[in-house]
């Protein structure tokens, strides 16, 4: 088995690579697979596309793009190249209403999207329609688009939402459409050259109050597991079998021509992949800007016979800046965050996992590792293919085969004389090598309640600290359900702070999970040295999404909507009022005005007439037909303070259509009148 | 002369405009970033004023921390700036070309800058054409583009980063051409402001039931600009200095500028992550005046509106009714749409103006006029111009918003200011105020080079641009008291060109109101002509207040070239 060792970093995938970041309807983000939390019998699965949408980014509204083949693959079957299940979702887009530039007006929607769900489990040579004309939700406009009735679609949102979700014909539930983007990094700090958490200002989350687009599926596991079992049948929560690969991709056709009109495009040819993800972060923070197109073009299963990837993985860059020898001094950020280079001294003489370094491969074919995952007559050259790639024990497992369930992937936890190569507390078992990156998740695993004190969004990390320091996991080895044990890099779940797992990751955290301490470590004393708990306490600074997420299917929440207040910069501005036309007789605008505003307006069965009063007044609303005909009178009444005041209208018998008020004050600056328009509808 | 432009005009399409200039304006170039044209400006400079300076943007809402993959010009796309000085020859008299080229530095990094080193570093070449775009000559070889405004420890930083400041990257990118043009390309703060979310949310700008908050949709996002200043000599159709105009409206300095990006045909993924163009080059997207293709074209014919250049205009006529008969024309009509866009209550058409004259949808407007003796000598006369201003009955926007977006305006009846003319008759000589006629193709910025500049810190300088030098000629004592020629601050502005600063969104708003119809004469409907004490009546006065609340940038411009912002901070 020749696998390519592979391991990843940082902040998830958004336009992380030249090319796709010039084509954002094929630009895969991110990627999620997690049992689903109130429905532990199945997985849900969520790839999102179309980085960085802005809510308010009319009139045209991002969407899914046609012309694009987006998929997700499942693989559940070290022993069959290539994909078991493949799910493929096509688009297309019609216009209701060709005569305006609106998005939605009068109920009708331009740029409709719907969209084809097909099936292959014969590794993508054929598909079957499973899901026909899947409705994917309309961009959420605003209020007048959406909730408005007669302007625009007069349905609330969260009603289209949950409408959109579909079953398809071999049991799957689906949902197509915008959402809010769950992934949550410091963009603007972390790619200044790794300033995060930021030295000075404090942290942003780049990615709060924009939209993506999202493909979520939950599956029953008994079709996901290879042998159609379902989780009931699970010899342990580590079963091995219970192990998927799961990765997404977008591909195109290889041309592209221009129409001579110019107004469109023909495609043809074969399709070509332009973008994929399985793990967060690999080719935004780890694949070096030479290759990542090149990445975004290769499968997993292409991986195993491609070798110039390895070093980025063995040798990884952020690991220099996580190295006193190397840029640590030049990334102050990251000064928590130091690599074992002289582990397990006393013991040992010392591992040293510094880039280019040996890390383990002195131990290479002894009998220190007989019977380990290390042992070559267990996995070949695999984990220990060389001499000066010190990560291909941690980083490149994590990312490229998955974990097995063997010494040393044990918690130190009941391991003896200190040695990381005995056997100890079982923590994880995604072990599935039969490609290079996915996320890997054993389906077998509790789900921890999200709502559970312990839930965490450190993942497998908080898993393992609980295992080794919580006297309820640690006074044995045998294997327990640690909560987190659910939680990245075993699969992925929407609250996972990946990129704080990631950089610990690089950072050696693993390593000292399962018995290759930092440097600090003395025998004499406790493991958990300042070191690690430099490491461990590590953060960007954003830890969670800036919205909640849903509770149930599809688990994302519904998109940012348009003219949210809390988009773009806001400017106080008060719209001068409507003054009456000069020369219909009905009032004389004096100079001394008072504003006057009805909402809502237009009305249905009731509007209130708001108004603002220099000092005590009595104040008149009548109500007029545009014929002159009086419909309505409040009848004069006092008001004893200035300020904001109002009136309720009851319009239940008013005539429908335009409506004039006319406002009559009195005070002691004289009589003033104010006439504004209602909308009976 | 006369017969000769009858014969240009006869197959005119009419167009006009409206609303929020032309960010992810048309289906298809919403989804190619990089060959997305935004804005289009060009505007006498005010430190400079025996030059033009001309701004063309492309790449929208560029979010400034977009890391790791900043947004920068595509290779493979030509950028082009055409500039048309002379109606009596068809096509481009100058065009301007751009094309961009990308390195890494030091690919073995994910980051931007690092260590001194760029990736994606960005060099433009800059070509010429002054032959309607059969030859072009290079005149900027490796220009400089400035890198991504990414945080300090990537520009300032002296050992991780660039060492240097983000000003001294922008000035040491000001280039200067081999014809004296000066030129800048790279990244900058997007110039327009509006409220996207409420505007295209129906129509809700100013934002209703909102506490008084509207929003600016673009602040603090970044887009990437060509900016060329060039002297006034070399854009005049005869090679004349701006002190040889007759004057301030003389007809000789008139420009039309647009805007363009184009791809070859044929794209070819070669399954590695690269891939090839090959093919002849096709407009993919154009900008003349702001907002066309945004809210003035609807969606079905937006993707063709960007393929088409403006001299193809002239003989098109599909894209005429949304000129003649505007889709926001509904919303400023009561017997239309108007009572379902609130927002917009104050902006009304007339529709009974001078006890007779209706512009509102497939009413007839001025036609009842055609022919007449009223119009002879004017520009609305059939010997003097053809149809083009009144092509048909049931179009009655074919006077005002089509010749502002089409062909410019002439310095001629009816388009004189009302200050001069008879009560109640338009079509008399009155005040003039603007001359930017170059009937040469449709959707173009016009700008009469002639017209001085309006100091930026003059009291009187306005972002309401035309329309506010409109209302000074007509209520200013120092200006409306004689018919005569004079400067009026803000004739300078927007849709005589466009600067940075004018406020087009509320400006064209206006217009679809009928604003420029009442500055010529044709008031509105609370106007009688022995009644009413003074035109300026209420429903006037509600036009000219209106506004979406976004009158200015979120940033001050440079008081110098290229006048835009530096982009915003990644990490601010």
């Amino acid at each position: 088995m020749l696998l390519i060792p592979v391991t990843s970093l940082f902040a998830s995938s958004h336009r992380e690579a030249p090319l796709i970041a010039n084509d954002p309807l094929a630009d895969n983000t991110d990627l999620y697979a997690f049992r689903s939390p109130d429905d532990p019998n199945t997985i849900t699965i969520i790839a999102n596309y179309v980085p960085l949408q802005i809510p308010q980014a009319g009139p045209n509204y991002y969407s899914f793009g046609q012309g694009i083949r987006y998929e997700i693959h499942v693989d559940n079957d070290a022993s069959v190249s290539g994909d078991e299940i493949t799910y493929r979702f096509t688009f297309n887009r019609t216009n209701q209403d060709g005569t305006t530039f609106f998005n939605i007006r009068l109920g009708q929607q331009n740029l409709k999207t719907t969209y084809t769900m097909e099936k292959s489990t014969d590794g993508g040579v054929t598909f079957t329609t499973i899901l026909s004309n899947g409705v994917v939700p309309p961009p959420n406009i605003g209020d007048r688009s959406i909730d408005t009735p007669g302007i625009g679609l007069g349905t609330p949102y969260e009603t289209l939402f949950t409408n959109a979700i579909s079953t398809a014909s071999t049991g799957e539930e689906v949902f197509c459409g915008p959402v809010d983007d769950p992934f949550f990094v410091d963009l603007g700090g972390i790619f200044d050259l790794g300033d995060s958490p930021r030295q000075s200002g404090t942290p942003k989350d780049g990615l709060s109050h924009l939209n993506v687009h999202s493909i979520a599926i939950k599956v029953p596991i008994e079709d996901l597991q290879k042998d159609g079992n379902p989780v009931s049948m699970a010899a342990n929560i580590l079963d091995g079998n219970y192990v998927i690969g799961v990765w997404a991709s977008a591909s195109r056709q290889t041309t592209q021509v221009i129409d001579a009109n110019g107004a469109g495009f023909t495609n043809s040819g074969p399709w070509v992949q332009v973008s994929r993800l399985g793990m967060p972060l690999t080719n935004e923070a780890v694949i070096p800007i030479g290759q990542k197109d090149f990445w975004n073009s290769i499968t997993p299963y292409q991986e195993i016979a491609e070798t110039t990837l390895d070093e980025n993985f063995y040798n990884p860059e952020l690991g220099l800046y996580m190295d006193d020898a190397l840029f640590g001094p030049a990334v102050p950020a990251f000064a928590p965050l130091r690599i074992q280079r002289n582990s397990l001294a006393q013991i040992f003489g010392g591992f040293d996992f510094g880039n280019t370094n040996d890390g383990l491969w002195p131990l290479k074919g002894t009998p220190a590792v007989a019977g380990t995952a290390l042992d070559d007559a267990i996995f070949g050259t695999l984990l220990l293919p060389a001499a000066g790639k010190p990560r291909s024990v941690d980083l490149w497992p994590i990312f490229h085969t998955g974990v097995p369930n063997l010494a040393p992937y044990q918690l130190a936890t009941g391991k003896t004389g200190g040695n990381p190569l005995t056997n100890g507390k079982p923590f994880i078992n995604n072990f599935l090598p039969n490609g290079g990156d996915m996320l890997r998740l054993n389906m077998a695993v509790p789900v921890t309640p999200r709502n559970d004190p312990n839930f965490s969004s450190l993942g497998l990390v908080q898993a393992a600290v609980l295992g080794l320091t919580d006297p309820t996991y640690n006074s044995s080895a045998s294997l327990q359900f640690i909560p987190n044990m659910d939680g990245f890099p075993n699969g992925r779940r929407l609250e996972d702070d990946v990129t704080r797992i990631e950089l610990q990751a690089v950072s050696g955290i693993v390593l000292a999970a399962i018995g290759l301490w930092y440097d600090d470590y003395d025998t004499a004393g406790s493991p958990v040295t300042p070191d690690l708990l430099s490491v461990y306490g590590y953060s960007t600074g954003i830890v969670s999404n800036d919205t909640l997420f849903r509770a149930g299917f599809p688990y994302v929440q519904v998109p940012w909507r348009g003219d949210d207040n809390r988009l773009g910069s806001e400017i106080s501005y008060t719209q001068p009022n409507i003054l009456p036309a000069s020369n219909l007789g009905v009032a004389e605008y004096g100079k001394e005005y008072f504003g006057v505003k009805a909402f809502p307006n237009p009305m249905v069965n009731q509007t209130t007439i708001e108004f603002e009063l220099k000092e005590a007044s009595q104040v008149n609303v009548q109500l007029y037909t545009l014929k002159g005909e009086l419909v309505y009178e409040t009848g004069m009444k006092n008001f004893s303070s200035s300020g904001t005041q109002s009136v309720k209208i009851d319009g239940e018998r008013l005539p429908n259509g335009l409506i004039m008020a006319k406002i009559s004050v009195n005070n002691s600056a004289g009589k003033n009148v104010r006439l504004i328009k209602l909308i009976k509808q | 002369m006369n017969k000769k432009l009858i014969l240009f005009l006869a197959a005119f399409s009419v167009g006009n405009s409206v609303f929020a200039s032309s960010h992810r304006e048309a289906p298809l170039i919403a989804n190619d970033p990089l060959a997305d044209n935004t804005d289009l400006y060009a505007f006498r400079s005010p430190d400079n004023p025996n030059t033009v300076t001309i701004i063309a943007n492309y790449i929208p809402t560029e979010f400034k921390e977009g890391g790791p993959n900043y947004a920068s010009f595509g290779e493979n796309i030509r950028y082009e700036i055409h500039i048309d000085n002379d109606a009596s020859v068809s096509g481009d008299e100058i065009t301007y070309r751009f094309t961009f080229n990308k390195v890494n530095e030091d690919p073995t990094t994910f980051f931007n800058i690092r260590l001194g080193q760029q990736n994606l570093k960005t060099s433009y070449t800059m070509e010429k054409s002054t032959d309607g775009g059969l030859t072009f000559t290079t005149i900027v070889s490796n220009g400089i583009v400035p890198p991504p405004n990414i945080g300090d420890r990537s520009i300032e930083n002296p050992t991780v980063g660039l060492g240097t400041t983000y000003d001294q990257l922008i000035s040491n990118a000001i280039a200067t051409a081999s014809t004296g043009e000066t030129v800048f390309c790279g990244p900058a703060d997007d110039p327009f402001f509006v409220d996207l979310g409420g505007i295209f949310d129906l129509g809700d700008a100013p934002r209703q039931n909102n506490n008084n908050k509207v929003h600016d949709g673009l602040a603090k996002f970044n887009t990437h600009s060509i900016a060329i200043q060039v002297p006034i000599e070399d854009l005049q159709k005869d090679g004349l200095a701006v002190s040889s105009a007759s004057d301030i409206l003389d007809g000789d300095f008139v420009i039309g500028v647009w805007a363009s990006s184009s791809r070859q045909t044929t794209r070819t993924l070669n399954g590695n992550g690269t891939e090839s163009y090959s093919g002849s080059w096709v407009q993919v997207s154009r900008l003349g005046m702001p907002l066309t293709n945004e809210a003035v074209i609807p969606i079905g014919q937006k993707d063709y509106w960007n393929s088409l250049t403006p001299y193809q205009e002239i003989s098109e006529t599909t894209l005429d009714e949304n000129f003649y008969n505007p889709e926001l024309a509904l919303y400023m009509d009561d017997d239309a749409f108007g009572g379902a866009v609130p927002a917009m209550a104050g902006l009304r058409i007339q529709k009974n103006s001078l006890g007779g004259f209706d512009f509102t949808n497939n009413a007839d407007g001025l036609f009842a006029l055609k022919g007449t003796a009223a119009v002879a000598g004017t520009a609305l006369d059939d010997a003097i111009f053809g149809t083009l201003l009144l092509p048909g009955a049931g179009k009655p926007r074919s006077v005002d918003l089509w010749p502002i977006f089409h062909t410019g305006v002439p310095n001629l009846a009816p388009y004189h200011l009302a200050t001069g003319k008879p009560v109640g008759n338009p079509l008399a000589n009155g005040k003039p105020f603007i001359n930017n006629f170059l009937p040469n193709g449709g959707d173009m910025l016009r700008l009469n080079m002639a017209v001085p500049p309006t100091p930026r810190t003059d009291p009187a300088f306005s972002s309401l641009g035309l329309v506010q030098a409109a209302v000074l000629g007509l209520t200013d004592p120092t200006y409306n008291s004689s018919a005569t020629l004079q400067f009026i601050p803000n004739m300078d502005g927007f849709p005589n060109g466009r600067r940075l600063e004018d406020d087009v969104t509320r400006i064209e708003m206006q217009a679809v109101g009928g604003v420029v119809l009442a500055a010529i004469g044709l008031w509105y409907d609370d106007y009688n002509t022995t009644t009413s004490p003074t035109p300026v009546t209420n429903m006037l006065v509600n036009v000219l207040n209106y506004s979406t609340g976004v009158e200015e940038n979120d940033i001050a411009f440079k008081t110098s070239f290229p006048y835009v912002q530096n982009p915003w901070v990644g990490k601010q």
